[in-house]
């Protein structure tokens, strides 16, 4: 039991280390000062007018930011579900060429992907829209489910479905009535997942926007590091209430992390 | 994605096709959203840019719509410009640098929560949070933690005695890339210790049961039941990290845009630069597609590589 | 973290802000004629945050509602604003009004974007040659720019006193009072020398003014002027940070005390004010040899109209740009947020009546422009020369060297 304890405090020890700037990033925005050259380790001063001003200005980014990421795990889930039970159930050669082009597609660098979007979406009317930036984000939200979903899917006997089939389903219903039932924690972890790269985009809240009107948090620090590094505590009380979806979702789905299914997506 | 490797054309599907075969055209709608959108948000992009970077696309054309054909001739250009030794030798130590030691910290980690104790998966949970802030916010954090007179980094050190002089971690073309690899191991251990316990997670415990019978405890238990077993995982681990460490931006336009005097200029810098400030976005895509062809081939041979020790 | 672009941002100093007026007018508004069946323009430009935005819509609504029309605004960050206008002008929506950052003007009238107003009854009488170099291309003007502004030498007041410093005149002078000032945990001077255009920008009063020229940078007076920068850094006056300092940090850290004296523009006024226990005042940037005439790089920007087949709307867009830059406004804009009038009747009288601007007013009259020997050429210009900067300032390469090497020789 001791053991065990002091491998706790180890743990957090770790733990500290690792998170020691999201710490610093804490402290900073609770500075009363307008820039953190001198911040000693403690906001011995604390004060919320960063946050207030945070709040007050980047608010309705937040929820811009919230829609488009809840836009993306609904339609990353959609498209990525049926292909990843047929690249884990189906037998043909398309299956190994379908992997190889989601390999492929993590090595687009991002810039390449936005630029070409920005072309496409100028011409039918996608730039500046929340669809828009749900379809672009996509782009990280659907190689990375398909993975997930398909090393879970790789367990299931087929004989599960072959089973509904017996009965008289056709092939669409048995994995909406069967399947999509006994994947349910893979496809919490593979939402969670596209939620979370979702929420931290930036390239293509910068480039698929050309006006004020959707704009996500991401953006809206980026603005702020731009031009307001007098308020930098305002600057950082954005980047701490934007971290906050994360470190939510982090403790809530903790179960989902820890369901292995991340490490069997690569199997 | 190991799978790429020994994906074997089942035969036996046949006879349990003909059954159903009138179902192909469902199966087909199963894959066919997410082909049409792999080809959209990833085909077609790459087409685009091949055919770019064979285009004098700069400035001009936004306005005239009108960008010759040139050939080879952008490729040659960033080739032999000064700066492509330098940033191929920096991407090189960059993605050495980042993986080796995220993967080392990162199994270390995952090794020590494996080991079940309270509250270990709420810390590793937490762990994750460096992958998953926004990077813009991660590289301002570390940049003012960095700077090297009031910076808390240097700071702390001179207060310890560790160091007498503040090390100038961005400021001196020998010291920035050691920085800036430092911050995007921080970044990257994250998802090296969730993958790499993930796949610890799977190695089943009777494994080190019998093991402990014939004596393998410790480091022994480590090489002969944890390594093998891990071993799968631990290359797509690496593999991952590779491809994507090799095509890392954001981090090093928001510690040091690639300075001082260049020192932290890489494959993916230099193709921003030459496309978003000197609107030669011909020569940034020619740049972009070297970047892509160089992981490309590093897969490949990764991929050969490992079928040929599966197979042995 | 797009972008280097962010020099053009803070080089240009954007920090121009408009406020207005409803009332005070008599001059430039009367739209000629043309189409009164313009009811609206589009504006794009780079005053994304306040207090500037707002002080801008002002100055923006007072001559909209002077040209008895309504205006749509966007507002981007400065240094996204080049890729906006990219991408509008591959879709073809360009605004009705565009502003530019001044040496950005003769690259993107370079490419047949805008329209020439001298054609439409603008001119640039009265307005100082520098300016007008920077908004005109091939001989026609392009755009007017109703504030400019310029870097000059900060320095605290008390700190000087306390190190009995005169305000430096000479470059040896401020190299002495650098170190004199420089103690623990404070440094002499602070300035800019990042790797962007800012750094090149905060360079050119020392270029310049010993008479080095962007047309051949190679030589010894441009060797010189970064010797004084290698000088201040390796002496310890100045923090090895300033290779990646911004402006903004360089204003942070006078601010804060830990620098005497900074090389920044009139913008960092109004942030500075919010530290009153700083007392600052402003001089010229010191000379190389006492007979020499400081010049130092103009700032601000300009408003421009991209060709527009609507040729009633173009005519109305211009003399919307035309009544951003009567005298009045000009005027009552320089003063809202500390920059300059750019016509040089108006400099004495507003140095008269806003005493702090005085230094700024003196370096405005004799100020170059960026583009103006280069053209859309200065980029490539810019760049080597903070690529020099680096190479100098890290030790890689002597200030004589520099140049060479990174010019690619």
């Amino acid at each position: 039991m001791m053991r065990r304890t002091a491998y706790t405090v180890i743990g957090v020890l770790i733990l500290c280390v690792m998170l020691f700037p999201v710490y610093w990033m804490l402290n900073a925005s609770l500075q009363p000062s307008g820039n953190t050259l001198t911040a000693g380790f403690l906001p011995l001063h604390p004060t919320f007018s960063g946050y207030r001003r945070a709040l007050d200005e980047q608010g309705g980014n937040l929820v811009t930011s919230m829609i488009i990421a809840a836009g993306t795990v609904v339609l990353s889930l959609a498209i990525a579900t049926p292909c990843a039970y047929a690249l884990s159930q189906f037998r043909s050669r398309w299956v190994s060429v379908g992997l190889l082009a989601i390999l492929i597609s993590q090595m687009i660098p991002g810039i390449v992907i936005a630029n070409a979007l920005y072309t496409a979406y100028e011409r039918i009317g996608l730039l500046n829209s929340i669809p828009g930036l749900i379809v672009a984000n996509c782009s990280s939200g659907i190689p990375f489910a398909i993975l997930i979903l398909r090393s879970f899917m790789l367990s299931l006997p087929p004989s599960l479905v072959e089973a509904a089939r017996v009965d008289g389903a056709g092939l669409f219903r048995a994995f909406v009535s069967i399947v999509l039932p006994i994947s349910k924690n893979s496809l919490i972890t593979a939402g969670l997942f596209s939620f979370l790269f979702s929420w931290s985009d930036f390239l293509f809240a910068l480039t698929l926007t050309t006006k004020g009107g959707v704009r996500p948090v991401t953006l809206g620090i980026y603005q702020y590091l731009g031009t307001q590094v007098q308020n930098w505590n305002a600057v950082m009380a954005t980047a701490v209430l934007s971290a906050v979806p994360a470190i939510v979702l982090l403790i809530a789905a903790q179960k989902y992390i820890a369901a292995g299914a991340i490490g069997g997506a690569v199997k | 994605m190991v799978t790429l490797t020994r994906t074997t054309v089942a035969g036996r599907a046949k006879s349990r096709g003909r059954r159903h075969r009138g179902e192909t055209l469902t199966k087909v709608l199963f894959v066919l959203p997410a082909a049409v959108a792999m080809v959209a948000l990833f085909g077609y992009p790459v087409v685009k840019n091949l055919l770019m970077s064979l285009q004098d696309y700069g400035l001009k054309t936004f306005f005239t719509g009108v960008a010759p054909w040139v050939g080879l001739q952008n490729y040659s250009t960033v080739v032999t410009d000064k700066l492509f030794s330098d940033a191929m030798v920096n991407t090189a130590l960059f993605t050495i640098g980042s993986i080796s030691f995220q993967f080392a910290i990162g199994l270390g980690l995952a090794l020590f929560f494996h080991k079940k104790f309270p509250l270990s998966g709420l810390l590793r949970s937490l762990l994750l949070l460096p992958w998953l802030l926004p990077l813009i916010v991660s590289s301002a954090t570390w940049r003012s933690i960095l700077e090297q007179d009031s910076g808390i980094l240097n700071r702390s050190l001179m207060g310890l005695h560790l160091i007498n002089d503040p090390v100038p971690w961005l400021n001196s073309p020998s010291v920035a890339l050691i920085a800036v690899i430092g911050v995007n191991i921080w970044i990257g251990i994250p998802f090296n210790v969730t993958l790499l316990y993930s796949g610890l997670a799977e190695i089943p415990d009777e494994l080190y049961e019998a093991g402990q019978l014939d004596g393998a405890t410790g480091w022994r238990a480590f090489f002969y039941i944890t390594w093998p077993n891990l071993r799968s995982v631990a290359s797509v681990v690496l593999m991952l990290g590779v491809v994507y460490t090799i095509k890392v931006l954001d981090i090093i336009l928001g510690l040091t845009g690639g300075g001082p005097a260049n020192a932290t200029q890489t494959l993916a810098t230099q193709s921003y630069e030459k496309s978003f400030i000197d609107f030669k976005f011909g020569q940034g895509a020619a740049l972009s597609n070297i970047l892509i062809a160089l992981s490309f081939l590093f897969a490949i041979f990764y991929l050969r590589g490992t079928r040929r020790a599966v197979d042995e | 973290m797009i972008s280097k672009r962010i020099a053009a941002a803070l080089a240009g100093a954007t920090t121009v802000s408009l406020l207005l007026v409803a009332c005070g007018d008599n001059g430039g508004g009367q739209s000629s004629t043309s189409g009164d069946s313009v009811k609206s323009l589009t504006i794009l430009d780079y005053y994304n945050n306040d207090p500037d935005k707002s002080l801008v819509q002002k100055g923006l609504d007072s001559c909209a509602s002077k040209l008895g029309i309504t205006i749509q605004r966007e507002t981007v960050p400065g240094d996204t604003l080049i890729q906006k206008v990219l991408q509008q002008a591959s879709s073809k929506t360009l605004p009705d009004v565009l502003m530019l950052d001044n040496p950005d003007v003769q690259q993107i009238a370079a490419t047949g974007a805008l329209a020439p107003l001298n054609d439409m009854g603008l001119n640039s009488d009265g307005v100082i040659q520098g300016m007008v170099d920077a908004t005109s291309y091939e001989g026609k003007l392009y755009g007017l720019a109703p504030v400019t502004n310029t870097i000059a030498l900060f320095y605290n007041k008390d700190m000087l006193a306390e190190a009995g410093v005169q305000p430096p005149k000479t470059w040896d002078e401020l190299k002495a009072a650098a170190k004199k000032l420089t103690k623990p945990g404070r440094y002499g001077i602070a300035f800019n020398a990042n790797a962007t255009y800012e750094g090149s920008w905060q360079f050119l009063p020392a270029m310049w003014t010993n008479g080095g020229d962007e047309t051949d940078l190679t030589s010894p007076q441009v060797a010189e002027a970064l010797q004084l920068w290698v000088d201040l850094v390796k002496s310890g006056s100045a923090s090895k940070s300033v290779i990646n300092w911004t402006q903004g940090d360089a204003k942070d850290q006078f601010a804060a005390g830990k620098a005497a004296m900074m090389v920044n523009g009139p913008w960092q006024i109004p942030a500075l004010e919010k530290t009153p226990n700083v007392k600052w005042d402003v001089v010229t940037f010191p000379l190389n040899k006492p007979d020499q005439t400081p010049v130092a790089p103009l700032g601000g920007e300009a408003w421009t109209v991209p060709l527009n087949k609507d040729q009633a709307k173009q005519q109305k867009a211009a003399d919307f740009v035309k009544c951003l830059n009567s005298d009045e406004n000009e005027l009552a804009w320089a003063k809202a947020r500390f920059t300059l009038p750019t016509k040089t009747a108006l400099l004495d009288q507003y140095a008269k009546e806003v005493p702090s601007m005085k230094a700024f007013a003196e370096q405005v009259k004799t100020a170059r422009a960026r583009t103006g020997k280069l053209g859309d050429k200065w980029p490539d210009a810019a760049k080597v020369i903070y690529q020099a900067i680096q190479l100098a300032l890290t030790g890689k390469a002597s200030p004589q060297d520099a140049f060479k090497q990174a010019s690619g020789g």
